[in-house]
């Protein structure tokens, strides 16, 4: 079965428009890249997926069933981890947020959550800091916790909002090897803007920008030659790509359209 | 001062501070945390409302304000909802319409000549015992909402939005916290009055903030500077005669300024 089917979804925010006639099919153990330019409404089409938002028009299926009824399924790591620093809460209370199912203790946290807790933070790499204040972590080092927060809950699937945007090139390239381990098992999805990052790990790509194009790139190293680097594509590779090929939102022409907010 | 614990009204005045001070240490921390400071201070000044209907009607004064207290909490937590734009500008008004509904009523109140400054800088010499029930009550409800709900609401106050996606019913708990800190408000003024009430529900939160890694160590910490900050200005109240609230909130800022130079010693 799919794991997500998104069939002719629209959305609006009052009137104005965000997402036209958007048609996905995510398979399982898929590594989903959603690319495109700022306003193209990549988290709008993401807070649908996690039902945070309901469709104007269409459907968005988890498993086959509502996104409400498969949210213990999917871990979320949300874009903007850097708000709230000062807030006093340990490493290891905001994982424990993540954890769902099981009896709950009346007080305190049972000995099995933090054990899962500890589990989740150790498959980030992250259990040497468990008794951390979270405000003192790095950038890099609180995108892990709340990837461990998401892994908590056991997911099938694991959607993530711009995860490497205010992290150093070492803390991004950790966090995508990190991900690459953990879609040994399941479902990936990111946003991002790192896009020549992203392609090196991602086998399907969706370039969002009101309409949807998707793309298998599973077999990007056979079509497209690089430049020299075999792990880097330069923009100009990824336009063709993504751009100009198998596009029906868009005809050439458009294709410059689509990119032009990109620097 | 010694002997002056034996006056009853004393008595009162210490085991009133010292309740009020740990119910505002442990809400404190929650309005501070989910930056309700100023929704805090909207509904403290609205409170007034209920307190001047209570006067006119011949009402106990407790029961009006935290009746209307309430209400104007339930009319927060909905504003919030709904007009997330102009929160501000609707705070600023009931803030300011509950004061004036407050004002007329006593002003039509006849023969009542309500000291309107005990209400609005305290007025801790004059708890009775009934006041002292209603606020050891108080605690107990908080202190039993926050053990018990301990995690659904740290989750809803680190992040709101994920605490949703766990199923958390999000709304019932901001909505909670604000009736909590509403009834806070309302013991709080008899002890600093409603226009010092928010001084004593930020500063001593503030300091413990430094010093916490995790939200119940913020209340305990909140609740014993509170706690501390009060006694020392109940003293400077009674030793000096001035005014409870206004020593209360004189010492707090005192002890801020001190733990600022401390901390920027280190």
């Amino acid at each position: 079965m799919a794991v997500i089917e998104i069939n002719n979804l629209s959305f609006a925010y009052e009137k104005e428009s965000v997402l036209e006639n958007i048609n996905l099919t995510v398979e399982p153990l898929d590594f989903l890249a959603i690319i495109g330019p700022n306003g193209g409404g990549k988290s709008t089409l993401l807070k649908l997926i996690l039902g945070l938002l309901k469709p104007t028009k269409g459907t968005v299926r988890v498993f086959g069933e509502p996104p409400s009824k498969q949210l213990p399924h999917i871990g979320y790591v949300p874009q903007n981890t850097n708000v709230n620093t000062d807030f006093p809460i340990k490493v290891i209370e905001v994982v424990l947020i993540g954890h769902v199912g099981g009896k709950k203790p009346l007080f305190g946290y049972g000995k099995d959550e933090v054990s899962c807790a500890m589990g989740a933070l150790k498959q980030v790499g992250m259990e040497a800091y468990a008794n951390a204040r979270i405000g003192d972590l790095s950038g890099g080092q609180r995108q892990r916790v709340m990837i461990a927060r998401a892994l908590c809950a056991h997911p099938k699937i694991l959607i993530l909002d711009e995860p490497t945007s205010s992290i150093d090139i070492q803390g991004q390239k950790e966090i995508y090897a990190l991900l690459k381990t953990l879609n040994k098992t399941m479902t990936v999805i990111v946003v991002s803007h790192d896009i020549s990052v992203i392609l090196e790990y991602a086998n399907k790509a969706a370039h969002v920008n009101k309409r949807l194009a998707f793309h298998d790139i599973s077999d990007k190293r056979q079509t497209f030659h690089t430049h020299g680097n075999q792990d880097h594509f330069c923009e100009v590779e990824l336009l063709q790509m993504l751009g100009a090929e198998n596009c029906e939102a868009c005809t050439n022409d458009q294709t410059n359209a689509v990119w032009k907010d990109k620097p | 001062m010694i002997e002056a614990l034996h006056f009853a009204f004393v008595q009162h005045a210490l085991i009133a501070g010292v309740l009020v001070s740990l119910a505002a240490g442990i809400i404190g921390s929650l309005i501070v945390v989910n930056r309700m400071v100023f929704l805090a201070g909207g509904i403290a000044h609205a409170s007034y409302g209920g307190i001047g209907m209570a006067v006119f009607f011949g009402l106990p004064i407790f029961l009006g304000a935290s009746v209307f207290a309430m209400l104007a909490a339930l009319l927060v937590a909905t504003l919030t909802l709904h007009k997330r734009h102009h929160l501000d500008t609707f705070i600023g008004l009931i803030w300011a319409v509950g004061m004036a509904i407050g004002v007329v009523f006593t002003d039509l109140t006849p023969g009542y000549n309500v000291d309107l400054m005990s209400y609005l800088f305290g007025s801790i010499l004059a708890v009775s015992t009934s006041d002292l029930y209603f606020m050891g009550a108080l605690l107990a409800l908080i202190v039993l909402v926050v053990v018990f709900w301990y995690r659904p609401i740290l989750a809803v106050s680190y992040d709101n939005e994920y605490a949703k996606l766990r199923g958390i019913p999000v709304r019932f708990f901001y909505t909670l916290i604000l009736v909590l800190s509403a009834l806070t408000v309302v013991i709080a003024i008899k002890v600093v009055g409603l226009i010092l009430v928010i001084a004593m529900l930020t500063i001593p939160v503030y300091i413990a903030e430094k010093l916490s890694s995790s939200l119940w160590q913020m209340m305990l910490y909140s609740g014993a500077f509170a706690t501390l900050f009060t006694l020392i200005g109940l003293w400077f109240s009674y030793t000096y005669n001035l005014t409870s609230g206004a020593s209360i909130i004189l010492v707090s800022a005192t002890g801020l300024g001190l733990f600022l130079i401390a901390r920027r010693g280190r």
